[in-house]
């Protein structure tokens, strides 16, 4: 069989595949989880992802925007992969999900940090699943000895106070919103978003009865119409840009991204990326720390013996 | 480099005419058909003719002599041979002419086997009177004719070979090994070739690298030979002994003198891609060589998979052997010589859908099996099936895909039966019992030392051999295996095989570039589009153009040990030019008389090779060196200031008006560029093509050359039929383009003679390649056919009418 080069559209996936004789690169888009973000788009190296704004139907609600990518520039480097923060992106080399750029270490991981401790979780509490705007989140119930509780109002209250509760958030998914924090009343969940930034609307320029960015925003209460005018709350926002791909007017809808969370790089690439999902300032900020801590590494490595001075 | 003196333009000579003419009898070849002894005797009576003599073969010693001594005795002062075509024998007969103490461009040849005797066989008193027209228009030539001297350039004694296969490298390391420096251009990053992606080598089963290896450390070694690879050849100016060549190095972003080969930015590299070494069945690296033994052993980074992470620069921070910043590199270098070995392509089947290629994931090309039984290779020597990434039971190998076919590749590969061979004996001495061979054949081909042994030790393995076309192949959708359908023509009924995987023994094919080295080069291209040879039997290894040779498949398909033989033949052929200090240019190029040139600088723009330098207010120079003798300025100049030796108005007029000197109207006038059309009417001749006898045909150095008076006077005469013969459009032209300078000025004329109330098809223009000897045949009979539809009335009628207005255009020739 010769080098073949794939790629097929469905409803639910787009998959890009080079298939070789004893290798085979699949690159797979989950359309359903994908929320037409522009950050894969902004972080691919050769350009390859496109965004297309679908058209508006009068009526209906704004469509998020679709994401194509070209076969021909693709190199399946796996860049999109590791910086979607909806996880919606997938490569898998001969069907297993371990990237070269990380083994390499050319390009980082988002951080998801998140903190669960169960332990003070009220029992009957389901605030935080319900606070999940994507539905990841997940509570499972487990009595004392082990059995899943299948009806949590059949226990007894015995029963109920030695019920022990897990928290799963699937840490490959989670855009790390922080609905769930919020919404838990004891604090079990603590969470530092993977992108920070700034979002602000400009409603003076807002096209007057427009919600385009509401239609799209994946989150709760991020975006909201109010008295007929946009409005932000930056607390639960992602700083994705789904709403900045298909608002109409470039100057009304202002998004910027300022920070990334990720594990520790040293790499051109993860630069450049930086550079275009952030801006040249915020690389130079994090050059800037970056240099620090080798500075400090250094003076370690050479003083390791006179600790007491470097103090 | 300094000019070679310009001759002056020499006066007629006063003395009295005297022309020998010499009919050779070409053993039966010529005497078999026409009546020598009539042309003998015909060509006595021409004026100033003073001896004739008839040859058994002229160009034998014996013969030779025969000129020798009529010239110091007969006191001749003009030879005229009528023999085969100048193209043949020219040179042997200029070289006895001036042994005589004549100077030899005072002689002119006569085509009459070519151009009579082979093709007009089945009518030998009409070839009896063309022989005889063909003398009496070379002697009409031969009268005006003016002793020359021959230029002397001074020869650059170094060489470049462009394709480091395994030809190029041969003629390399020998001409490195004679002395001289020689340039290696190859435009993938190492040099090998074919050969080094091969495992083993028929019909001895050498690993194919461990014997080419070597070499290829050689040639980098060798202190006389400097390879650029990854490069593209830009350029080339100048002529034989003198090339300026111009070379682009791509840029590989590393460093070249920094890199050491030690490969550690390949491990930091998180980039992969499919390795085109590996027929894109394994992947390499975005810095990476394509193979372990590359030469030169330096890496390369691909920017069109790079993500640009600088790991490897990070890796290399000694060596700093890396450089994103590098941009390709110009580099100009001058030789003498130029070979030509760039190889083949191998054809991929996909637009031959009933075998499934690309579309089963179990048929393979040859050349991907040779890549999985490797053991370097990207399965690491285990012949697998893409489907389930077993071993298969059974294989087919289907032989003549895309060769041989008349839809596909006319020709036959040359090499696939051979492989193939070795193909079915390393894989049954490698899995034994446990697969079942089976080969599709048309003919084995096994011509060579020990091939056809080698045959039967594949036979006594117990592979099947079918003689048959496989028609279809089927695939299993569960199992993948695939389905045969074909005839078993041995035992004449149809046959289904099932089998596990299946090989196919694909064309080859001309390496994709050919045609753009053809245009830098001034090459021609066959039908094929394989280079054309200046000779198939003769020079075989000498392109058309002086001082290019060809080494290896290019020009046709070899095996190893012919493509090495052909690279040392080559290296020899190009030794011969770079070894003397001077070249000799021949004399057949333009001079400008000073007093006629009104400094318009029309022929400035005309001139292919930009040789002629003019300022306003002075007359036009020809740089003489530069001048490859086309004459497309001299058709160009309105002021019929330029002059092109040995092909001087004056001598093409004479030559017209003698061949129109009885019954024009029943004649076809073709004048013929001497590269193409002149070539594929010799080839007519040779291959035996009958056409009819009404032709005369006239030589120039390129259809530029054709002046539209020569047409004028033609029609003036009254030529029932005017033919031009010009090498193909675009790029076929020998001068570049003259052809199409000669079509400007053809289409023009043409509507202008339409206009004056000429019949059309009267005048016409045809191109026909070197290769097309069917084709001239072809049309001449329909000329012929045409000229007898229009009919002689007619023709004559129009001339009547036509003739005053051409006599007042051609004014200037009132007086001859």
């Amino acid at each position: 069989m010769p080098f073949k080069t794939q790629k097929h559209d469905t409803a639910q996936t787009l998959t890009l595949e080079w298939i070789l004789q004893v290798k085979n690169y699949k690159l797979a888009l989950d359309k359903d989880q994908c929320v037409g973000c522009q950050i894969c788009s902004l972080a691919c190296p050769k350009g390859a992802i496109t965004l297309i704004k679908q058209p508006k139907v009068t009526g209906e609600a704004t469509k998020k925007a679709k994401v194509d990518i070209d076969l021909a520039k693709c190199n399946f480097c796996g860049v999109c992969d590791l910086t979607c923060p909806y996880g919606a992106i997938k490569l898998t080399f001969n069907g297993d999900h371990s990237l070269n750029v990380v083994a390499k270490e050319t390009f980082p991981e988002l951080i998801r940090d998140i903190k669960i401790d169960t332990r003070n979780c009220p029992k009957e509490c389901v605030a935080c699943k319900e606070a999940c705007p994507l539905g990841q989140l997940k509570i499972t119930k487990v009595t004392f000895d082990g059995k899943p509780v299948a009806n949590f109002e059949a226990l007894s209250p015995s029963e109920r106070k030695h019920v022990v509760v897990n928290i799963d958030i699937p840490k490959d998914k989670c855009p790390t919103c922080r609905a769930c924090e919020y919404k838990c009343p004891p604090g079990v969940i603590k969470m530092r978003k993977a992108f920070e930034g700034k979002i602000a609307v400009n409603q003076a320029k807002c096209p007057p009865g427009c919600r385009d960015c509401v239609d799209v925003c994946p989150m709760t209460g991020t975006l909201t119409v109010g008295n007929g005018k946009v409005e932000v709350n930056e607390a639960t926002c992602t700083y994705c840009g789904a709403c900045k791909v298909v608002c109409p007017v470039p100057e009304a809808l202002t998004l910027k991204r300022t920070k990334v969370l990720h594990t520790p790089i040293h790499s051109g690439t993860w630069n450049k990326t930086l550079e275009r999902i952030t801006s040249p300032a915020d690389v130079a900020k994090e050059l800037k720390a970056a240099s620090g801590l080798n500075a400090k590494k250094a003076v370690a490595k050479r003083f390791s013996k006179q600790e007491e001075f470097i103090r | 480099m300094s000019q070679p003196e310009a001759p002056k333009q020499p006066l007629q000579q006063p003395e009295p005419l005297r022309v020998g003419v010499f009919v050779c009898h070409c053993g039966l070849n010529i005497a078999g058909t026409v009546d020598v002894k009539a042309v003998a005797e015909y060509a006595k009576t021409i004026p100033d003719v003073v001896f004739v003599k008839e040859n058994r073969y002229t160009c034998a010693d014996p013969g030779q002599e025969e000129i020798r001594k009529a010239i110091r005795e007969q006191k001749l002062n003009r030879v005229v041979i009528a023999a085969c075509s100048p193209r043949m024998h020219e040179p042997t007969f200029r070289r006895t002419v001036s042994e005589a103490g004549l100077n030899p461009f005072l002689y002119e040849m006569a085509n009459i086997r070519e151009f009579a005797s082979w093709c007009h066989q089945n009518d030998p008193q009409a070839a009896t009177e063309r022989a005889k027209d063909s003398v009496r228009m070379a002697v009409a030539k031969a009268r005006l004719m003016m002793p020359l001297q021959t230029l002397e350039v001074p020869v650059t004694n170094k060489a470049l070979i462009i394709g480091g296969g395994i030809a190029g490298m041969n003629a390399a390391l020998d001409l490195a090994e004679m002395g001289f420096k020689v340039y290696m251009l190859e435009n993938s990053q190492s040099i090998g070739g074919h050969m080094a992606a091969l495992d083993k080598t028929f019909p001895t089963l050498d690993c194919s690298i461990c014997i080419e290896g070597p070499k290829m450390v050689d040639c980098a070694r060798h202190p006389n030979i400097t390879i650029f690879a990854y490069s593209d050849l830009v350029k080339v100016d100048g002529y034989i002994g003198n090339f300026k060549v111009k070379i682009r190095k791509n840029p590989r972003y590393v460093i070249a003198e920094r890199c050491t080969g030690c490969g550690e930015c390949k491990d930091v590299c998180p980039i992969e891609y499919p390795n085109e070494w590996d027929m894109n069945l394994g992947t390499r690296k975005a810095i990476s060589v394509p193979f372990d033994q590359t030469v030169p052993l330096i890496y390369a980074i691909n920017r069109d998979y790079c993500i640009e992470c600088f790991k490897c620069t990070d890796k290399c921070k000694d060596r700093q052997a890396i450089d994103f910043e590098q941009k390709p590199e110009e580099v100009e270098i001058d030789v003498g010589a130029i070979i030509v070995s760039t190889g083949f392509d191998v054809y991929l089947p996909y637009d031959m859908p009933l075998l499934g290629y690309g579309k089963y994931p179990n048929v393979i090309t040859s050349m991907e099996f040779e890549r999985l039984i490797l053991a370097a290779g990207p399965t690491g020597g285990k012949v697998i099936r893409q489907s389930d990434g077993k071993k298969p039971h059974s294989i087919a190998f289907i032989q003549c895909v895309g060769s041989r076919d008349k839809n596909k590749y006319p020709y036959c590969s040359n090499f696939c039966c051979m492989y193939t061979l070795k193909h079915v004996v390393q894989i049954k001495e490698k899995y034994k019992e446990d697969v079942e061979v089976y080969v599709f054949y048309m003919d084995i081909r096994s011509p060579g030392k020990g091939y056809e042994e080698f045959y039967d030790r594949a036979r006594e393995r117990g592979a099947n051999f079918i003689r048959g076309r496989v028609s279809r192949i089927d695939e299993d959708p569960i199992t993948h295996n695939l389905i045969l359908h074909s005839e078993d023509s041995n035992l004449g009924q149809p046959i289904e095989i099932e089998v596990e995987m299946v090989v196919l023994a694909t064309a080859a094919i001309p390496k994709k570039g050919t045609a753009d080295i053809a245009r830098i080069l001034n090459l021609s291209r066959d039908a094929n589009g394989f280079f054309m040879e200046a000779h198939p039997k003769l020079k075989p290894m000498d392109a058309p153009t002086d001082g290019v040779f060809f080494a290896g498949a290019c020009v046709s398909l070899k095996d190893i040990p012919f493509s090495v033989s052909q690279g040392s033949g080559a290296a020899a052929r190009a030794a011969t030019v770079i070894s003397k200090p001077k070249w000799k240019i021949e004399p057949i190029i333009s001079i400008v008389d000073e007093t006629k040139c009104k400094s318009c600088g029309v022929c400035v723009d005309k001139c292919p090779y930009g040789a002629i330098r003019w300022e306003k207010g002075k007359p036009a120079n020809i740089i003489t060196a530069s001048c490859h003798g086309c004459g497309t300025c001299v058709a160009e100049c309105p002021q019929h200031a330029i002059t092109q030796m040995h092909f001087t108005d004056a001598q093409i007029m004479a030559q017209i008006r003698s061949a129109l000197q009885d019954k024009p109207e029943e004649k076809i006038l073709a004048i013929l560029c001497n590269w193409c059309s002149y070539a594929g009417a010799d080839l007519a001749g040779i291959s035996r093509f009958d056409y009819p006898a009404s032709v005369r045909a006239i030589r120039v150095m390129c259809s530029g050359r054709v002046d539209k008076e020569f047409i004028l006077e033609a029609l003036r005469l009254g030529a029932g039929m005017v033919l031009l013969g010009a090498c193909h459009l675009p790029y076929d032209c020998h001068y570049i383009s003259g052809n199409y300078k000669m079509k400007a000025r053809t289409d023009a004329l043409k509507t202008m003679l339409i206009k004056l109330g000429m019949s059309p098809e009267r005048f016409r223009v045809e191109y026909v390649s070197a290769a097309e000897g069917i084709r001239y045949a072809e049309v001449i009979k329909e000329i012929d056919a045409e000229r007898k539809a229009i009919g002689k009335e007619k023709i004559e009628a129009e001339t009547a009418k036509l003739k005053p207005v051409l006599e007042n255009m051609l004014k200037r020739w009132k007086k001859p």
